[in-house]
């Protein structure tokens, strides 16, 4: 069973390939992080993904259906979520209004309901306390915060986190960490992590995808994956991985 | 007194006008970063819907003022499909230059179907005056000024309360966020650009009885609409509503207790010396260049 399936993910830029001939699959309430140094293609992966860069070559489906050519606000709907790496919050809307506009997917509900279903999913989060604060007014650490709810609120099937601890101090990675967790237990959640934290990838990731040049270099466990001779020398230069065997 | 404050009702009505038209223009250059400078010519149209449905198919007016309206809405959507999506790539200005390439055919097009000469639309509340003070207040007058207020409040709870306004809202700031959010962009942006047209609609049916039904109108109307959110700020809804009040007191008061011949002056001075000494209007913020 695959929630997200893509093959041979190819995207160039003029001479650049920025992907070249990615698989991936990621299952149902699967966590995979995606790694890879500076430049390895991964928030390209991503926009890929929810649709806001066509690819070159490749296919993607999703919840068994092609999604390949379908705009992004059709994938969000068939159950993509999906944060920035830099914070895209809309600065001059309040939290709940910033949430609002994720629970605002399901139509079926009134007015009222998206209201309350968005109120609730910000006490969660324990910031139902800022709802009606302008979102230029909180800590980074909370845009944060705000960001993943209104990803939630869309109902997501599969999220896709780019870089969520960037920019965060310990205590406030730790409980990302936590609710990220806590989620999970609840719902069936897959979740595709792309981070630089390793820290958080090894603790969270039941399978890791690394990526180097736009290429698949390496995929397995976290374990596998922190011994493998490619990985080590993508990350610590040419040579390390081999003078370790 | 009793002078003074008809000019002043019969201000606030002219003002209202202006505001409606200053609302749609700052709603699509809100949503989309185009300033629309075939937004007089909306107005105009507007007028001249409401002369086709009532006057020349003589629909009684609940049902002429709706179809009118009905047509504004498709006019919008129009609008959207031809000149803004096949657009949308391209720099902003280009967009601008279209939006007066189409408000000189709107114009032209008027020209062709109603002719040179100028109509007039009758009001609902054609002859009836309602006494306020001593002063004798065209019904009219207080209708536009009261229709004005319910729609300003209408359009707050739309863009306030309700998760389509705020989707609305989401677009104009960052699109590739809303696309994530899973809103329909184009069909927000549609949107807007339908809301712009209606409101442009309402103005011009409430325009009607209170000038003639002149091809040319939109211009002066532009003008104006324009001023009142310089003035107020740009971009910003409140600042339209006050800004629009202004000009169409400034107009009214001035060309009686001044100078009809300088009537205009007072209102774009003002507009000047706020470009001078504070663009962002009183309730903007800066203006930015926008991608």
């Amino acid at each position: 069973m695959t929630l997200l399936h893509a093959t041979a993910i190819s995207k160039r830029y003029g001479g650049l390939m920025a992907l070249s001939e990615v698989d991936f699959r990621v299952a149902p309430g699967e966590f995979v992080a995606v790694i890879g140094p500076n430049g390895a293609g991964k928030s390209t992966f991503l926009n890929v993904l929810t649709g806001l860069t066509p690819p070159s070559a490749g296919r993607v489906l999703f919840d068994g259906r092609d999604v390949t050519r379908a705009p992004t606000h059709r994938r969000i709907r068939a159950g993509l979520g999906r944060t920035f790496q830099h914070g895209r919050l809309f600065a001059r809307l309040s939290v709940l209004e910033n949430v609002m506009t994720g629970a605002a997917i399901r139509t079926d509900r009134t007015e009222s309901q998206l209201r309350a279903l968005s109120l609730g999913m910000l006490d969660r989060m324990g910031l139902v306390g800022e709802a009606h604060r302008a979102v230029g007014s909180l800590s980074y650490g909370q845009r944060r915060m705000v960001e993943l709810c209104r990803a939630l609120a869309c109902g997501p099937k599969l999220l896709l986190l780019d870089e969520p601890a960037a920019g965060l101090n310990l205590g406030e990675v730790e409980q990302l960490m936590a609710r990220l967790t806590a989620l999970r237990a609840e719902q069936e959640l897959a979740v595709v992590l792309i981070e630089h934290n390793m820290g958080m990838v090894m603790r969270l990731a039941q399978r890791i995808l690394v990526l180097n040049f736009g290429c698949r270099i390496a995929e397995g466990s976290p374990a596998e994956v922190q011994s493998d001779p490619a990985v080590l020398s993508a990350y610590l230069g040419e040579g390390y991985g081999n003078a370790q065997h | 007194m009793a002078d003074f404050i008809q000019l002043f009702i019969n201000g606030l009505a002219l003002g209202s006008v202006y505001a409606l038209a200053a609302i749609g223009f700052v709603i699509v250059y809100s949503a989309t970063g185009v300033v629309n400078f075939a937004a007089g010519q909306f107005v105009m149209f507007g007028t001249f819907a409401g002369v086709a449905m009532l006057a020349n198919a003589g629909l009684p007016w609940p049902v002429g003022y709706a179809a009118a309206l009905l047509a504004m809405a498709a006019f919008g959507a129009l609008f959207f499909i031809v000149v803004y999506l096949p657009l949308r790539t391209s720099p902003v200005v280009t967009v601008i230059i279209g939006t007066v390439a189409v408000g000189i055919v709107m114009q032209n097009a008027a020209l062709l179907g109603f002719g040179s000469w100028p109509f007039r639309l009758v009001s609902p509340l054609e002859g009836i005056t309602i006494d306020i003070g001593g002063a004798a207040i065209s019904a009219h007058a207080a209708m536009v000024v009261v229709v004005t207020g319910l729609l300003v409040g209408l359009i707050w709870l739309l863009f306030y309360r309700t998760a389509l306004g705020i989707g609305m809202r989401a677009v104009a700031q960052d699109v590739e966020a809303a696309r994530l959010m899973g809103l329909n962009v184009n069909r927000l942006l549609a949107l807007s650009w339908m809301l712009a047209a209606v409101l442009a609609g309402i103005a011009g049916l409430l325009l009607g009885p209170m000038w003639f039904a002149d091809v040319n109108m939109g211009d002066p109307i532009a003008l104006k609409a324009f001023a009142a959110t310089i003035i107020g700020g740009f971009g910003s809804l409140p600042g339209a509503i006050a800004g629009g009040l202004f000009v169409g007191l400034t107009e009214l008061l001035g060309a009686s207790y001044l100078s009809s011949a300088y009537k205009d002056l007072i209102a774009f001075a003002v507009m000047i010396l706020f470009l001078l000494v504070r663009p962002q209007g009183v309730f903007g913020e800066r203006i930015q260049d926008r991608g």
